[in-house]
């Protein structure tokens, strides 16, 4: 199911006098197994774009879709559980719930949608498998390194088998080697499951691997590239 | 219910990120509970051992007369001198813990002067067997059983009048007949109630002597005063009216009263502070986990979940505080009933003056249930509306973007 950014624009507005364009005139089609990246500086609008795509904040202008549907006319409590259904997150830092083992951060948004207890453990096992992490699903996100806990974030957002995967700089707070072995998961992912991968990042061994860059600047996409395998 | 049971576990797990702010919050709310439990069961347990000290002096649980002895709805007038005996009271339990008194509005008239007093016929041995009256006779000797025509006088009546033990006094009255009843009697004792006004109001004489002085029957009688202060029932009996003292001294009853209302502001206020206190402290627990709350937005958490997590939070603290704080203050209730506390503490050693008799109680504590559930709910009232502004200002805060 295609996810749709139709002629958007977002404005904030601190004043009558002082507009500014957090995307402007943004078309943007996302399919199945897309593997794809907003590149820019800071300030840029990637972040905002991605705000949009998951209905975080909704556009002054344009319409979002997501199967022939409107997002944009959803609540507010409509669009969180869209979310839930439909999309996973992998943030900067990485954002896992202290309290909870990394086992329990994927079992997390499992819980929300209501699966049953063993389809839950069925897909807590195989996502921490997926990210090599099966033996450290009891660890608390303390016990684990700044690469493992982006794992069980990246198996957090897998777990549910979402269409759509938003990842907001996901290698920025990794070293080199292991923003690396993060960016081969992805791959792997997006290979082996076919699943939707949408990053924002700056990083350039990310940008070579996606098979789409959408470069964005003032807010609007003003370059797309796409690699061929 | 797995869903509901990761929710549990997700809002206790929360509760102790931080050990030490929960233990000071927890501490502080069970600390608060115990006190209030402590104090209500102080409140109630001093109110009542007051009554009874006060009621087993003189007054009595409940008096048993004629339908007409008083003869205004207030109880404080008695002019129609109506009589009952033990034959119209057939309850052998009301005979068994109460005594007969015969009562009349004298004039005692001593070397210097004459006053109005009320005079009471009463049985020595069962008044002394019943109440503390015998106690309060500090100068002199109580009245003889065996004896005829002696009084004893309250100490301020005896200076007033100028008597002393041994002296003889007049009595004056109105016999039941409507002829005039007047008698010689020898004063053999004074009564101390420490300086409370009945000390200058009461005079107290054998109860067939003072039958005789109103020219009644032996067998008659105006009051069955019980004295069964463990059975809090009222008893019916046909025919003849049960006046229970809060009827007769209700000026004594709204002040108890007051003391137990007062007690219940002084706990609502003590709650209120605490839930000042805690509410700031909510503020800064919640405000800090901002951004998780915002990462459970975005990742498919609906404000009421998350609400619902923080409320279920509050209501765990809550509840192992109000267990500990109960069982604090049941504690603390338990061990005043084996040490029980003495009022005069409170009093710098000065006794209690009520309803103008004097009185030392020592306040022996009884837990009232009622508190073990009153207190709780209180507490996760305020403990709701503490947790209100916090919770809005969590979801409010919690919509927004990555």
């Amino acid at each position: 199911m295609q996810f749709e950014l139709v002629n958007v624009e977002k404005v904030y507005q601190a004043s009558e006098e002082s507009k500014v364009f957090g995307a402007k005139d943004v078309n943007l089609r996302i399919s199945e197994s897309d593997f794809m990246a907003l590149v820019g500086p800071s300030g840029s609008g990637k972040t905002t774009i991605l705000n949009l795509i998951a209905g975080l904040i909704l556009p002054t202008k344009g319409t979002l879709r997501h199967g022939g549907g409107d997002i944009t006319a959803l609540s507010l409590e409509e669009r969180t559980k869209h979310r839930l259904d439909y999309m996973g997150f992998i943030f900067q830092d990485y954002q896992l719930l202290p309290i909870l083992t990394a086992a329990e951060n994927v079992e997390f948004p499992l819980q929300l949608k209501g699966f049953s207890q063993s389809e839950i453990r069925d897909r807590v096992k195989w996502a921490l498998a997926q990210v090599g992490l099966e033996t450290m699903g009891q660890r608390f996100p303390k016990q684990l390194s700044g690469g493992q806990q982006q794992r069980v974030s990246i198996a957090r957002a897998i777990a549910g088998k979402p269409q759509l995967i938003l990842a907001d700089e996901p290698t920025a707070n990794l070293d080199s080697k292991t923003a690396q072995e993060i960016i081969e998961l992805f791959k792997k992912l997006n290979q082996d499951y076919k699943l939707t991968f949408v990053f924002s990042t700056h990083d350039q061994r990310l940008i070579d691997q996606v098979k789409t860059v959408h470069y964005v600047k003032d807010g609007q996409i003003s370059d797309t590239r796409t690699h061929h395998a | 219910m797995k869903a509901f049971i990761f929710l549990l576990k997700f809002s206790y797990r929360n509760l102790w990120r931080s050990p030490k702010r929960t233990a000071i919050m927890l501490l502080s709310l069970a600390i608060g509970t115990g006190f209030i439990i402590w104090d209500l069961n102080f409140a109630n347990s001093g109110s009542k051992e007051v009554m009874k000290e006060f009621l087993a002096q003189y007054a009595g649980e409940y008096h048993v007369t004629h339908l007409d002895y008083y003869s205004d709805k207030n109880k404080k007038e008695f002019d129609n001198f109506q009589t009952i005996s033990d034959d119209e009271i057939a309850d052998k339990r009301i005979l068994a813990t109460s005594t007969r008194r015969v009562t009349a509005p004298v004039f005692v008239s001593g070397e210097k002067k004459t006053l109005g007093v009320l005079l009471t016929g009463i049985e020595p041995e069962r008044e002394k067997a019943l109440t503390s009256l015998a106690q309060a006779v500090t100068t002199g000797r109580f009245l003889a059983p065996e004896a005829q025509r002696e009084i004893i006088l309250g100490k301020r009546l005896a200076r007033r009048i100028d008597v002393k033990i041994g002296d003889e006094v007049a009595v004056i009255g109105q016999a039941l007949d409507g002829s005039v009843a007047n008698d010689l009697m020898t004063v053999v004792g004074l009564l101390d109630f420490g300086g409370g006004d009945l000390e200058e109001s009461l005079a107290f004489t054998q109860l067939a002597s003072a039958q005789e002085f109103l020219a009644m029957s032996s067998d008659s009688y105006h009051q069955r005063i019980d004295f069964d202060m463990k059975d809090d029932t009222t008893p019916v009996l046909p025919g003849l009216a049960v006046t229970k003292w809060e009827e007769i001294l209700p000026e004594i009853g709204i002040s108890v009263q007051f003391v137990d209302n007062f007690t219940w502001i002084v706990s609502f206020i003590i709650v209120i502070v605490i839930s000042l206190g805690l509410s700031n402290t909510l503020m800064i627990t919640f405000l800090e986990r901002e951004q998780e709350f915002q990462t459970l937005n975005i990742i498919g958490a609906k404000t009421s979940w998350v609400a619902t997590a923080l409320m279920i939070e509050v209501f765990m603290l809550g509840s192992v505080a109000v267990i500990v704080g109960s069982g604090l203050g049941h504690i603390a209730t338990t061990l005043c009933y084996y040490f029980p506390i003495d009022l005069q503490l409170f009093t710098g050693g000065q006794p209690i003056i009520m309803g103008g008799l004097s009185i030392q109680p020592l306040v022996r504590f009884y837990p009232v249930i009622s508190y073990y559930w009153k207190v709780p709910l209180l507490i996760y009232f305020f403990l709701g509306l503490t947790m209100i502004y916090p919770l809005i200002r969590v979801i409010r805060r919690s919509k927004n973007a990555i």
